[in-house]
Parts: structure tokens; C-alpha cells; sequence
């Protein structure tokens, strides 16, 4: 895969970067772009991100291990990340997680071997009133249960 | 019914488009303000309204405004805490997603009182999708002229920006925030200087919470003494409360300050669910000390909750029934404050490690005697010994937990765990 | 100035200054791990709590202002136990390496346990596992287990060096430091951050293993390769009584610890051409006096005796201008004084010549393009480093006497030989055993500067003064020795030498006669 980024990313990182009196500030919008079109961030976007701002790679990955959402490894097309707090918690989610992690095949943190889902166990997503909570990629799905998780995974397979 | 303020519309379709906020009367305030009042006149009607905080903290924001200084060769900066990390808590996404334009609308006055050009609008990474209705929304604005160079054409320029974060709660703690947007590890800063006088980029910065800041145009329309009445306690204005956990209707709830507990599970949210006993009630989010049943008869004021040992904090009510072990509740309390530690001091990195640890250990049936007090011991070794009130945050629910329900805990070190 | 109460004491301090600095003065050591001197307070360690009146929270005593009137207390229940907790916290995550850590007896955590602490432990849980031996670069070692996350390192190499070689990875209990792959630190003020950690987490190949802390004896010198003379310990074992030791320095580290001393924030530094160069003090040591017409060996007196005769030789011939003397800026300043004294005022002679100093690459920091340590010295006194005419000096030439005191070469064999063969006497004063030795007639081992006591002027122009800290081996014996006995034997003046018992006697007589050594 090419280190480099779509032309139209590019644009929009040089747009990110005006914002900020310092390049700096740019870290994390710009690693999100390059996240969500890379799908992770290797030693490559790491040393990519390093020359768009003009700063030391190791200042990168400093960020990228200290953000959560941030991850070095490839993560798979759905990404689902399931609320493991205190509300979701007794409201069922430990036996949701294992539940997917039953259907999926694969435990919390790994990802499944077609790069089709990584499972993860996430903090609180801030949807506690329709917990048990989880999101996938962007969207928030709340109320869950297993019929619900079943039609979600149908959805996504399609 | 009390009046509502901020959820005012909330179930208006669309209510997030410029069009129809505007002809609910929208960006009107915001004119008033810019075309008829001078900044000092703004500051005083805020600080009258005592508008405290709605982040958790509770600092009023007539106050922090007031410190920053007034003549400065440094550019000044206004960040939008909209990080909402706080396990209990989601009253903001409501905000941002419903009415984001009110949001804008209190921004633009809070930086026409302040002075400020730039503002930062820190949103958690996980409100991907409400960040790009924001971005929607501060274009609308400024096709319209309510944002951006010269906003309606009083020579005032401000320009928002929308930054998202990348999933770490000590971010919502103001100077990690800043720390974060400067495009560093979210590493909390030594206090003094004060962000009001050395802040983002070593300049003066204002860094306030989304709902504290929707809260500025209502105060302008209608005064502060308009806005202190709305409220039943000292504090003025509405709050919108979160309740979730173990009732019939969880959601978001706006109600006056003051506002009593009990009224709020069980005549709000429609009271327990399954008609279960309640067992206890987290009033603040999960930083705010738990409290027992025979305690839930209480104003939901900063005052009242200070005074009962626990905290209004971000006013997300988290109901646990009889069904709920303690022990669980510790669990994902240390769990939680363990995974979000930034590491930077001591206490915090090793104490709510620690205590993950032994409490983990005691659910899994290997407890030991002496276990829970030395959790306690642990826990008030982190107290007031932090670099930021993370550590405080850990601490005390830690503390009330193992005080409330030590027999339960007790008879957990005896059990077989699970 | 303010004054304030620390414990209940009343101290007068200047305003500004932290607590923890105040509290220095007034005698009361504050404990402390992250803060330093050379950086600005970082507040992570904890461990520096003290109770303020009117505060609500115990303080940092590093990131404190004192203000008129503050009472401040180091000693009170609370902040006994505020300490007792953070020490608790440190060692509960810290692997029990004491006893194959090269920092013990010297370590932080191990000096306050046992100030501070003295608790049983109460952790009971699964330490957590790092990696060990982390290569970061210039035999450094990174232990990210030991390691306490004070960042004093990161800070270090962000602040003084500006190379920003380490950083801090993950976040929470999982934090690490780290390099990034194989960036690794290349930097010449690497050594420092061996001194800086205030654990064993870092630690480098030349001392791992090899010795313990408590074994060693220090003793304080300048360091003489180069002329920014930095202010230096000399750690060096002292030997067992039965049984041999296999070094005797063990490693150099850096004298200056207090931002008083410190020339601004440089001062607490030393780069790593001065603390691991140390081997020539040890190495290939001229220890005994050679001559190849008779045994001198052990016999100086005999030495100078026959040094005198060569030289008187020449006098009653007439022939004095045959003479040649090679001196370096390596010789203290009384050595030097004493050189100018008997060869250019006592002997009058003219061929006095002074190589080109060893030139090497300077950085931002201390190295100095001139590396020997008394060039200033040296022009003060009165010599000039006009490049050699080596017509003139081995031409016509029937003695030359080549003090040689610095370690590197001064020249092939295959280069000297051809000069030195002009020569008929050739005496070098070198505490080296190199092979060019052999090409001169006597061979007179001397001391390094950490065996003899003197002074140098570094290249800012500043004088320092130093002891010996080491004894020379065998038959070597500092150079001023040598001269001053030369000088009584030659006999011109007679009377002056007679009073130099010491280099603080050489030292009186520079200052009576050159200005510059009055400051």
C-alpha cells in the first residue's frame, strides 16, 4: 500500500493544518483522516504524519499509543466496540460481549481472520439512557439485545 | 411543569438546521447582544445569573470569565469542553445533536464578551457523527453571517473550529484538554498559571462545558434574575439531568436546580424498573460519591450534594437495584479510572491500578482479609495527592462504595466469587 | 527578600524562589525525585507534599512560590504519610532488583525507604511486566520495569540536547519510555542521563556490573580533555586488602550539582568524551624511569642529576642556543610557570616551542574545539603557539627535553624519527607508554592531572584550581615535582625553588608575577 494519502485528503489536512497557529495542534484531525483511509496507523503513517507537521515521528507515536481510538494494528472493515461500563454493565452488556464474541469468533481486542470485524470492549460511549450500548465504526446502536445484535450483524453483512 | 430552557424544541425535527432554529427565534439574542451591549455589560449579567459550571467542576462562569485579562498582546482562545467522558453522562450529545445551533449562539456572545477570535469546539472522538452536524451547522452560521469575519457586519470576527478527540476521559480535565489540542498526549498541567491567564498556546484561554454555554443565550433574552429564579436553589437555571440504570424511563431530563433526587427517579423516570427495590443511586456520574436509599431526599444543588459528602457533578443520575453486586459496581468503577489514568503522577497510575487489582482479585473469589482496608488506605493515599482531580474523581467513589456497603464487601471476601 | 517559616523557623529568602529551594537553605532536605535543577518543576513524583498554612491540600514544595510570611511544615503527621504513600505507590510496581541494580547504594527510592518509609508491603497483586534491557543507545540500557516515570530523561533530551531521542508511550500504569525503532540516542551528552535517573532504569556498559557503589572513594578534579574544564568526580576503587581489583577509576561523573555552581543550566552536565574517556589515566602508564646509557630506575634524585650534567655540558661549551625544550598545554599552570621560569628566564633559551593544541569538533553544549585543558593558561604565562620551525628546533640541536602529557599521539613513529634523529640527547617527560618512547635517550614517567595537584585556565578564563585525587604508579611523579628538583639543581636560582614545597607555592609566585592569575 502506498504510504501517501489521496490527493483529496491531502487537500484537507493542508485545510486542518491552517486552523492551528502551530502544526502541531493538527495531530489528531490529521491522524484521523489518515486512520480512517489507512484503517490503522503503521510506521509508515506514523513517519507520514511526522512530515506534514514538520515534527519528530516519535512525537507521533506518543500520540497514537496514548488515545484509545488510535491503534497501530489493521482493524477490520466493522469495527464494534462494545460499551463495558458501569450503566451497559448491569444493564447485560458482559453477556452481550460474549455473546458476539461467540458469533464473530474472535475475543475482545482481536480481529476476525476475513479483516471483516475487530471486537472491543470500550469505556462509556456517553449513550447510557439506551443501554446496553455499542458502535460500529460511527453509529451508536442502543437497547441491545440478542435478536437486536443479530439483525445489526445481517446489516452489516450485506 | 417547570418551564424548560434548553430542551425547549427538542423534539422539533430538523431543529439542528439554521432555517428552522431561526424561526424559532434563533440568532436573534446573539444580534441584540452585538448591536446593543457592550462586553462588560454581557459579563455582568452572566456573573448575576450565577451560572456555575455544568461540566462537573462547578465553577461559576461569570467568575472564570472574569480573570482573564483584559489588554493582552496575545491572541485569546475560548474552548468548548464537549469531551463528556464522564461514565452516566450524555445530556451534551443531546445538545450538540438537537440544537446545535444554540451551542454556536452562546459561543459567539461568550467570545464577544471575552474578546476572543478563535474558538475550539473539543468534541470526544466517539461523537464522529455529531461533529460533522457541528461543522454543518458553523457553515450554516456563517453563510448567514452569525460566525466568521465581521459577524453581522459589527466588525466582530470569530472563527469556530470543530477538534475531535481520540478517546481518553482525562481530556475532559481543562488543562489535559489543552494539552491535547496542542497536539500532545493529554497530560494534565501544574496549576498555577491558571488557563485564563496561560493557557492554549501559553495565551489566555476560557474553557467552558456545551451546556454551560447554551445557557448564555437564554440569560441574555430573558436576565439573570429570570434565569437565578428558574432555579430552586441558590444556583440559577435549569439542569438537564441523564438518568440510566435500573429505571422504567432513562433520558435526559431538564429541571430546575434544586430539583429533589427522589423526585427525579421516581416521578421523572418513572420510578424502579421491573419494580425492583432501589439499592443505591450514583447522583453526579460516576466521580460523585454513591449514596444509599435513606439519602436520595436531597436538592440536586452543588451546596446540598457537597454537604452530603457526595457531588452534583455532571448531574447523571445512575440508578443500581437489588439485583446489582457491589462488588461489580467497584469493579467497573476502578476499572474504568485504572484504563483512563494519563500516568503522569504517581498516585494516580499506580493507586487505581492497584485497586483494580485487589478488587478484581476479591470478584474472581481470591479475596483476602485486610483487602478492603487497604483499599481504603490506598484510595485516601491518592486523595488530594494528584497532580489533576483525576485522582479525586478515583478516590472518592472508591471510598463512599467501601463505607456504604462494607457488610456486602465483607461477605464477598468469604464468597466464592464467580 | 521575604521571610517566611519553614517548620516554624524563620528564614529570610529571595523572593521567587520554590519552597523546596528554601528549604535547602534553611538546612531541610525536602524529598524530591522528578524535580532538577535544570528544568522547571514537573510535579509528577508526588513526593515533594509539605503542609502550607491556609492551604486546604498539601503542596509541592518544588512548584511553590515562597511568600512573605508563608509557614510552611516538612514534618507534620500528614506529610509523613503523604510520603509514606507515594514511596508505597513506587515500590509497589517496582521490580525487587536491588541486588544485581547497578544504582543501589546510590539509589533514590532506596535512600528515602529507608529516611521515609520502613513499611511492610501490603501488594498483593501481579506486578506489571516491561521490557528489561531496552537498547536506547551509547551502551545505555533501558530498564522500562525500574523505570518511575519521572521523565527526567525525556525532559533532558527535549531541553538541553533539543534531540528528543526518548518519549512516553501508552498511557496509565502501561506507560513506558522509550526510543522510536532504531533512533537511537547519538548525542554526546548521552552519560548524563545514567546520573539523571534517579532509579537503575537506565543505566550504561561501561559501569554495569562491574563494581558497586559503596566501593568506590570520589574525588574531585577538572577534566583535561578538553579546554572547557568541567568540574569532574573521579570515582575510583580504592582496592580490598586481599585481593587484587581489576580497575582503579571506575567512572567519571559531574561535580556540579547546585545552580549556584552551574554556569546557568550547562554546568550540571559533563559530555561523554569526558565521563567515559577516563581509560588513559589506567592505560599503557609509564612507571618506570628508562634511560639507555645506566640505570636510573628508582633513583630520581640520580635523574635530575644527570638531566643537570647534559645540560651543564652545554653551558661550559657555550652552547646553550643547541638546546630545545617542547612543552603542551596539557601542564598545569604551575608546571608551565616553573618551564618558563628555568628554561626561558634561568637557561635564557630561544628554542621554547609549544605544538598546535589538538583541535576536534565543538558542539552547542560544553566541547570545545581545543582539546587541552591549558591553552589559556599557557598564553597567559607568556608562550605563543607559533607553529614549530622544525628546521630550527631539530637542526643544530643537542638536547631537547619533550614534555609530552596528552594521551593521543604526536606524531608516527615514521614522522618523528627522522627529526628526533638529528638530535643527539632526547629526554621525554610522558606518563604514557607509547612505542615512539623508545626513540628518546631518557623516558621520566609523570603524573595525569587526577595524580597532582595544580591549575588550569579554561577557555572562558576561568582558573581552577584541583587536588591530587589518585597516587601515580610506580616511579611517576607530577612534572612541577621534577621541575622544581631540576631547578634546585641547575642552580641559578636556587633560593626560589628551594621555597616551592607545593603548587600553592608555585601558584604565589605566578601571582606575583602575571596579572591575570590574580582573580
Amino acid at each position: 500500500m502506498s504510504p501517501e494519502v489521496t490527493k483529496s485528503t491531502q487537500k484537507k489536512i493542508k485545510e486542518l493544518i491552517a486552523r492551528y497557529p502551530k502544526k502541531q495542534a493538527a495531530i489528531l484531525p490529521v491522524i484521523h483522516l489518515v486512520q480512517r483511509e489507512k484503517g490503522y496507523i503503521s510506521d509508515e503513517e506514523e513517519k507520514l504524519v511526522a512530515e506534514l507537521l514538520e515534527i519528530k515521528p516519535i512525537k507521533v507515536r506518543e500520540v497514537v499509543t496514548f488515545y484509545s481510538m488510535l491503534s497501530q494494528k489493521p482493524l477490520g472493515k466493522y469495527h464494534i466496540q462494545v460499551c463495558s461500563n458501569l450503566t451497559c454493565s448491569i444493564m447485560g452488556a458482559e453477556k452481550l460481549i460474549d455473546y458476539l464474541s461467540e458469533k464473530l469468533g474472535i475475543k475482545p481486542g482481536e480481529t476476525s481472520e476475513d479483516g471483516k470485524y475487530t471486537l472491543s470492549t470500550v469505556e462509556c460511549l456517553g449513550a447510557c439512557e439506551q443501554a446496553p450500548s455499542m458502535m460500529v465504526n460511527t453509529d451508536y446502536y442502543g437497547h441491545l439485545d440478542k435478536k437486536k445484535i443479530d439483525k445489526i450483524l445481517k446489516e452489516l453483512d450485506e | 411543569m417547570p418551564e424548560k430552557v434548553l430542551t425547549k424544541n427538542f423534539d422539533m425535527e430538523h431543529l439542528f438546521k439554521i432555517d428552522v432554529y431561526m424561526k424559532k427565534g434563533g440568532y436573534k439574542i446573539l444580534s441584540n447582544v452585538l448591536k446593543k451591549l457592550k462586553p462588560e455589560d454581557v459579563l455582568k449579567e452572566v456573573k448575576a445569573a450565577h451560572l456555575r459550571g455544568r461540566g462537573g467542576a462547578g465553577f461559576p462562569a461569570g467568575v472564570k470569565w472574569g480573570f482573564v485579562p483584559k489588554e493582552v498582546d496575545k491572541p485569546k482562545y475560548l474552548c468548548v469542553n464537549a469531551d463528556e467522558g464522564e461514565p452516566g453522562t450524555f445530556k451534551d450529545r443531546y445538545i450538540m445533536s438537537h440544537n446545535p445551533h444554540m451551542l454556536l449562539e452562546g459561543i459567539v456572545i461568550t467570545c464577544y464578551c471575552v474578546g476572543i477570535h478563535t474558538a475550539f469546539i473539543y468534541i470526544r472522538g466517539e461523537y464522529e457523527n455529531i461533529a460533522q452536524r457541528l461543522e454543518k451547522a458553523i457553515s450554516e452560521a456563517e453563510e448567514k453571517g452569525f460566525a466568521g469575519k465581521n459577524i453581522l457586519k459589527t466588525g466582530f470576527d470569530l472563527n469556530i473550529y470543530v477538534h475531535r478527540g481520540a478517546g481518553a476521559y482525562i481530556c475532559g480535565e481543562e488543562t489535559a484538554l489543552l494539552e491535547s489540542l496542542e497536539g500532545k498526549r493529554g497530560n494534565p498541567r501544574l496549576k498555577p498559571p491558571f488557563p485564563a491567564a496561560i493557557g492554549l498556546f501559553q495565551s489566555p484561554t476560557v474553557i467552558n462545558n456545551v451546556e454551560t454555554l447554551s445557557n448564555i443565550p437564554h440569560i441574555m433574552n430573558k436576565g439573570a434574575d429570570w434565569f437565578v429564579k428558574q432555579g430552586i436553589s441558590e444556583d440559577g437555571g435549569t439542569r438537564i439531568f441523564g438518568v440510566s440504570g435500573k429505571v422504567k424511563k432513562p433520558g435526559i431530563y431538564e429541571l430546575p436546580i434544586g430539583t429533589s433526587l427522589k423526585e427525579l427517579i421516581f416521578n421523572h423516570a418513572g420510578g424502579m424498573k421491573s419494580n425492583k427495590k432501589l439499592k443505591a443511586v450514583i447522583p453526579g456520574g460516576m466521580s460523585s460519591p454513591i449514596l444509599k436509599p435513606d439519602e436520595i431526599d436531597i436538592p440536586m444543588d452543588c451546596e446540598s450534594l457537597m454537604k452530603a459528602d457526595s457531588m452534583l457533578g455532571s448531574g447523571a443520575v445512575i440508578v443500581l437495584d437489588e439485583d446489582v453486586p457491589i462488588i461489580e459496581v467497584l469493579r467497573k468503577i476502578t476499572q474504568f479510572y485504572s484504563h483512563e489514568s494519563c500516568g503522569q503522577c504517581t498516585p494516580c497510575r499506580i493507586g487505581n491500578s492497584w485497586i483494580h487489582k485487589t478488587v478484581t482479585r476479591i470478584y474472581y473469589g481470591r479475596g483476602k482479609k485486610g483487602d478492603l482496608d487497604n483499599i481504603e488506605k490506598l484510595a485516601s493515599n491518592m486523595l488530594g495527592r494528584t497532580l489533576c482531580p483525576l485522582g479525586d474523581a478515583a478516590a472518592m467513589p472508591i471510598l463512599a462504595v467501601v463505607k456504604k456497603f462494607r457488610k456486602e464487601l465483607e461477605a464477598e471476601l468469604k464468597g466464592s466469587g464467580r | 527578600m521575604v521571610e517566611m517559616f519553614i517548620n516554624d523557623q524563620p528564614i529570610k529568602v529571595k523572593e521567587g524562589i520554590t519552597v523546596l529551594k528554601a528549604a535547602e537553605k534553611a538546612g531541610i532536605h525536602i524529598p524530591h525525585i522528578c524535580y532538577h535543577e535544570a528544568f522547571p518543576p514537573e510535579g509528577n513524583c508526588r513526593m515533594c507534599l509539605v503542609e502550607i498554612e491556609g492551604h486546604l491540600c498539601l503542596e509541592l514544595a518544588c512548584a511553590t512560590q515562597v511568600k512573605e510570611g508563608m509557614k510552611v511544615y516538612t514534618d507534620t503527621e500528614n506529610v509523613i504519610e503523604a510520603r509514606k504513600g507515594v514511596l508505597e505507590f513506587l515500590l509497589a510496581e517496582h521490580p525487587m532488583d536491588c541486588p544485581i541494580c547497578d544504582k543501589a547504594g546510590e539509589c533514590t527510592l532506596q535512600d528515602y525507604y529507608e529516611e521515609y518509609g520502613l513499611f511492610e508491603s501490603s501488594f498483593q497483586e501481579e506486578k506489571e511486566r516491561k521490557d528489561k534491557k531496552v537498547n536506547i543507545g551509547k551502551g545505555l540500557i533501558l530498564d522500562q520495569e525500574r523505570c518511575v516515570l519521572c521523565t527526567r530523561c525525556v525532559r533532558f533530551l527535549r531541553d538541553i540536547t533539543k534531540t528528543n531521542e526518548l518519549g512516553v508511550f501508552n498511557r496509565g500504569v502501561h506507560s513506558e519510555i522509550g526510543v522510536y525503532d532504531n533512533q537511537l540516542i547519538e548525542n554526546n551528552y548521552a552519560g548524563n542521563l545514567v546520573e539523571l535517573c534517579p532509579v537503575g532504569a537506565i543505566t550504561d556498559r561501561d559501569f554495569r556490573f562491574k563494581t558497586r557503589s559503596w566501593f568506590l572513594e570520589k574525588g574531585a578534579s577538572i577534566c583535561p580533555l578538553c579546554s572547557r574544564g568541567c568540574q569532574i568526580f573521579i570515582e575510583y576503587h580504592p582496592g580490598f586488602a586481599r585481593f587484587e581489583v581489576p580497575k582503579r577509576v571506575y567512572r567519571v561523573t559531574s561535580r556540579v550539582t547546585s545552580r549556584e555552581e552551574s554556569q546557568k543550566e550547562k554546568g550540571f552536565w559533563i559530555c561523554d568524551i569526558g565521563r567515559y574517556g577516563y581509560s588513559y589515566m589506567d592505560k599503557d602508564r609509564a612507571e618506570t624511569i628508562i634511560q639507555k646509557e645506566q640505570d636510573l630506575s628508582g633513583d630520581k634524585e640520580k635523574t635530575v642529576k644527570n638531566i643537570d650534567k647534559k645540560i651543564k655540558k652545554l653551558i661550559y661549551r657555550n652552547k646553550l642556543e643547541r638546546m630545545g625544550v617542547i612543552l603542551n598545554s596539557w601542564l598545569t599552570n604551575e608546571e608551565l610557570f616553573l618551564a618558563k621560569k628555568i628554561f626561558a628566564w634561568d637557561l635564557k633559551l630561544k628554542k621554547v616551542y609549544f605544538p598546535e593544541p589538538a583541535q576536534g569538533e565543538k558542539d552547542d553544549l560544553l566541547l570545545a574545539e581545543d582539546r587541552t585543558p591549558n591553552k589559556k593558561g599557557a598564553e597567559e604565562i607568556g608562550f605563543s603557539f607559533d607553529r614549530i620551525n622544525q628546521e630550527e628546533l631539530f637542526e643544530n640541536t643537542e638536547l631537547l627535553i619533550v614534555f609530552w602529557s596528552s594521551p593521543f599521539e604526536l606524531g608516527t613513529i615514521s614522522e618523528l624519527t627522522p627529526p628526533l634523529n638529528k638530535v643527539q640527547t632526547k629526554i621525554l617527560f610522558t606518563p604514557f607508554k607509547r612505542k615512539w618512547n623508545d626513540l628518546f635517550d631518557m623516558v621520566i614517567p609523570t603524573a595525569v592531572s587526577a595524580e597532582k595537584g595544580g591549575s588550569f585556565a579554561n577557555c572562558d578564563g576561568k582558573i581552577q584550581h584541583f587536588g591530587p585525587v589518585l597516587s601515580p604508579p610506580g616511579e611517576a611523579q607530577a612534572e612541577w615535582k621534577w621541575l622544581v628538583s631540576l631547578g634546585k639543581e641547575i642552580g641559578i636560582d636556587f633560593k626560589s625553588y628551594a621555597r616551592m614545597w607545593s603548587p600553592l607555592d608555585v601558584y604565589k609566585s605566578i601571582k606575583d608575577k602575571i596579572k591575570f592569575f590574580r582573580t
